[in-house]
């Protein structure tokens, strides 16, 4: 494709992409946007939020930050042990294994989060952090599930064989083979989950019980009631370290090629 | 069966019991057993819900919009991730978006397409409005035109991302492979890649489609109040001043079940088919 | 207690919590949850771990959630009367001292009250309707310009139309009566749906809710929107969410006032630390800060009589402040909430009748 078609492309989804984020960093620093404002009137550009605003946006990046570094390496890890075997596995069970991957992935929150409500409650762990974090976990490891069952698929699993009949012993072959190999692949995986915990709303909500606050959780607050500012700030608070994330890793984005 | 399968199963097991006690709950919920205003053993909430034709409206108009939403991110994502393929800005641009959340797609929407919306202030800019009813409806409409949009835009990252995974990877091994066995590069990209990356970028679509059914932000920001979105639907009814019916919220969520479970299923079948053809 | 309005949030994590702090070494940590959902989770949380503590010592609620949890026994009490500041309130008012017509029992204690209000623009609307009549006249001069939400400000908004059109509250008071509630409706239903392609979009859709009522507003999509509490436009105006030109308007035939409360639940892990904020939150320094409208602007449930020398004629001050209503005028057109059921009632037909959008 010529150069100058391809700059027409690029310019397209930089459009697409862009755009919206302006349209919130925009509503984020001003009091009010109303119509026909194209830009906020120089009266309500600067941020009107209290200390309250800032110490709680504070508090529920913190938290959010504590929660996607614990899911990311967890749910890689769960993610990665179940994909393979369901890679492994012969065709009937892995049917059904990537069928309950999926399903985990796409169960709607008021059917899965009930349950995790009701389990967390359980076991006591109901309002807590923890609690939140195993909530977290399962959407994020069937993600995993799904995505290292894709990588595990295309694996020579020859490699770990040979290794094995030279006289490794399991967990060697996982350290000196498998994880080398999968190093970038593994990142990705832990960002991957990282980003799925980031997100979640409805999950924290149920079984956070209100207490455990979230970026996601803070924003939806603000925009229910209105506050357009404040949420198109929480909004960004969430988008921005995903973006930044993405950019600095380039997950998914570089040639990874055929080397697996 | 291979080592190593024990703690897989046992993990498996455990990550999937959430949403077996998920069913259970809502089943026992639906029927009157269990939850807030249960009075009792009862298939007045099933009977209610199931035989109401907002219900189905509700359903059919959530599945449409979805549906569309869904179409239009993955052909995009498909195309986009082709012509971008070999250029890493392109491949950031795309992907970029991913972590922003649905809340905020939706406010952002609002925004944008409102008749109070910044396009509607330009349109008055231009002369070509002036008040913003002058505005096409483009949020709570019937035909759901920014909820579309919107979800079409929050989906198209992780969309792009899927279909830029299998054509580095997959596909640009496969296509090296037919040229070396002559074949031209477009005979090599139409007969092989492109087929590929719908066949690759399909589950993702799958999960996104299933994804968008059971979210409540969205709609609750941009749909309109009649078709009544399925999850504003069982969101009304879950803090239903009548507490009888509450179990109807229950009776919803699990019809939400259902439909995400038929999806899987249906893709498990679709897969299985396309396996054996190949095979 | 719900936390999406970031004045009502100042007040209780930079007024309230510093205060209980050093004054009686409490920690109050406030948490999301709104009335409603509230009994979901109470319910859910008693199912899965029986007797253990829960999350919530105390609760903010009223009329049909304080109903549903007594009726699912999730309240504590009687405990109102262990403390020293109820004999401070104004329990002698309808609207204090009944919670949609039922008695808290000593299983709720009030917290503050407000008033429904229109808010109007007078830049926009320099002659806005004063009564029910008036207000119907002014929608078919006006289409397209007036809708209201679907959740419980419209509804009030409405119950305030019915109560209007069927010669005041009274022919609603004393328990729930079917026949009463239908002809009520019927009258309402004459006059609400030859309005309704006057609306806003024609009456085809409606506002999810008072968020975006004040969007709609806000930016000029429509000349009115609502609020339960009739100060609630001077903190929005003060946030940014309404313009400044944003005035609260009462109707001549009376809008329904009604108080809130506070209730703590059989799960809650800390009583005795509920009862000791309850108290302070009756405390006459804590009500007139809520009182502000720099603060929140929720009305006091304390009984002027009631108070010591100075409090009086402070109350007295803060209630005369130029930005809120005057008190004299709010406390005649207050009208007391009724039976829940008719709320329950009116939500149910509406949505068949007018939206139709419900199983």
């Amino acid at each position: 494709m010529t150069r100058h078609r391809q700059r027409w492309w690029l310019a397209g989804v930089a459009l697409w992409t862009l755009v919206p984020i302006a349209a919130l960093v925009v509503r984020a620093l001003a009091r009010a946007w109303r119509y026909p404002q194209i830009l906020p009137g120089a009266g309500d550009a600067w941020p009107m939020f209290g200390a309250a605003a800032t110490g709680r946006l504070t508090e529920a990046l913190m938290t959010s930050l504590v929660l996607a570094m614990a899911i990311g390496p967890a749910s890689a890890v769960i993610g990665f042990t179940i994909g393979r075997a369901i890679a492994r596995a012969p065709r009937p069970a892995r049917r059904v294994g990537l069928a309950l991957a999926l399903f985990l992935v796409i169960a709607p929150p008021t059917a899965l989060g009930v349950g995790l409500q009701v389990a967390t409650l359980a076991i006591g762990v109901g309002g807590t952090l923890f609690g939140v974090f195993l909530a977290h976990l399962v959407p994020a490891a069937g993600y995993l599930t799904l995505f290292a069952v894709g990588i595990f698929t295309t694996f020579d699993f020859v490699l770990e064989e040979e290794a094995r009949t030279l006289g490794a012993r399991p967990w060697q072959v996982w350290s000196r083979i498998t994880i080398p190999i999968l190093r970038r692949r593994l990142a990705e995986a832990v960002v991957l989950g990282a980003l799925v915990s980031w997100g979640q709303v409805a999950l924290t909500l149920l079984i956070g019980g209100g207490v455990v606050r979230t970026l996601p959780v803070e924003l939806l607050s603000f925009v229910r009631s209105g506050s357009d500012q404040l949420g198109a700030l929480a909004a960004l608070a969430v988008s921005v370290p995903p973006m930044l994330a993405i950019g600095l890793l380039q997950v998914g984005i570089r040639r990874t090629g055929a080397t697996l | 069966m291979t080592r190593g399968n024990a703690p897989a199963a046992i993990a498996s097991l455990v990550l999937a019991s959430p949403v077996v006690i998920g069913a259970a709950y809502s089943g026992l919920a639906a029927v009157g057993a269990v939850g807030a205003g249960a009075d009792g053993l009862s298939g007045a909430a099933l009977v209610h819900v199931l035989t109401s034709s907002v219900t189905w409206q509700g359903v059919a108009w959530t599945v449409a919009t979805a549906g569309v939403a869904t179409f239009l991110a993955t052909a995009a994502a498909v195309v986009v991730a082709v012509r971008v393929r070999g250029s890493r800005t392109g491949r950031l641009l795309a992907v970029l978006p991913m972590g922003v959340p649905h809340v905020a797609a939706a406010l952002a929407a609002l925004l944008m397409l409102g008749q109070s919306g910044l396009l509607s202030r330009l349109a008055r800019l231009a002369g070509l409005t002036a008040i913003p009813s002058d505005f096409p409806a483009l949020v709570y409409d019937q035909a759901g035109v920014a909820l579309v949009i919107a979800s079409a835009w929050k989906e198209f990252p992780y969309l792009a991302l899927t279909a830029l995974a299998v054509l580095l990877t997959d596909a640009a091994r496969l296509e090296e492979v037919a040229r070396t066995l002559g074949a031209t590069s477009t005979q090599a990209f139409w007969r092989i890649t492109w087929p590929r990356v719908w066949l690759g970028t399909a589950p993702a679509a799958l999960a996104a489609f299933a994804f968008l059914l059971g979210q409540y932000e969205m709609p609750a920001l941009l749909a309109p109040s009649n078709p009544t979105a399925l999850a504003l639907l069982t969101y009304e009814r879950s803090i239903d001043p009548m507490l009888a019916r509450r179990a109807e919220a229950h009776v919803l969520a699990l019809l939400a079940l259902v439909i995400s479970a038929s999806i899987v299923i249906l893709y498990a079948r679709l897969q299985h088919r396309g396996q054996s053809e190949s095979a | 207690m719900w936390r999406g309005d970031p004045a009502i949030n100042s007040y209780v994590d930079d007024w309230v919590a510093p205060r209980m702090r050093s004054l009686y070494g409490v920690e109050v940590r406030a948490v999301e949850g709104q009335g409603a959902e509230l009994v979901n989770a109470l319910v859910t949380e008693r199912e899965a771990t029986g007797v253990r503590p829960g999350t919530a010592s105390l609760v903010w609620i009223n009329g049909e959630t304080f109903a549903q949890m007594r009726r699912e026994n999730l309240l504590a009490g009687p405990w109102t009367d262990h403390l020293p500041n109820t004999r401070l309130v104004d329990t002698a008012s309808p609207i204090i001292g009944r919670d949609f017509e039922q008695d808290p029992a000593g299983f709720e204690s009030p917290w503050g009250m407000v008033q429904f209000a229109l808010i109007y623009d007078p830049a926009r609307t320099p002659a806005p309707p004063r009564s029910i009549e008036m207000l119907a006249r002014w929608i078919r001069s006006h289409p397209g310009r007036f809708t209201h939400d679907q959740q419980f400000t419209g509804m009030t908004f409405l119950k305030g139309v019915m109560y209007a059109l069927s010669g005041g509250v009274e022919t609603f008071q004393g328990g729930f009566d079917e026949g009463k509630y239908r002809v009520g409706r019927d009258r309402l239903l004459e006059w609400l749906k030859p309005l309704t392609p006057y609306f806003w979009r024609d009456g085809t859709t409606y506002p999810l809710d008072v968020a975006a009522m004040h969007r709609l507003f806000a930016n000029g999509e429509i000349d009115f929107t609502m609020s339960n509490n009739q100060n609630e436009v001077v903190t929005k105006v003060r946030q940014g969410v309404l313009p400044p030109e944003a005035r609260a308007l009462v109707f001549d035939d009376g809008t329904i006032a009604n108080a809130h409360y506070l209730g703590i639940p059989t799960n809650a892990p800390n009583a005795a630390g509920a009862m000791v904020l309850t108290d302070f939150l009756l405390s006459p320094e804590a009500q007139l800060e809520k009182l502000r409208t720099t603060v929140w602007g929720d009305g006091t449930v304390l009984n002027m009589a009631a108070l010591p020398a100075p409090w009086p004629s402070r109350f007295e001050t803060v209630m005369a402040d130029a930005q809120a209503l005057p008190r004299d005028v709010l406390a005649q057109r207050a009208r007391p909430e009724v039976h829940p059921l008719y709320h329950a009632r009116l939500l149910e037909d509406w949505r068949q009748a007018v939206r139709r959008g419900t199983p």
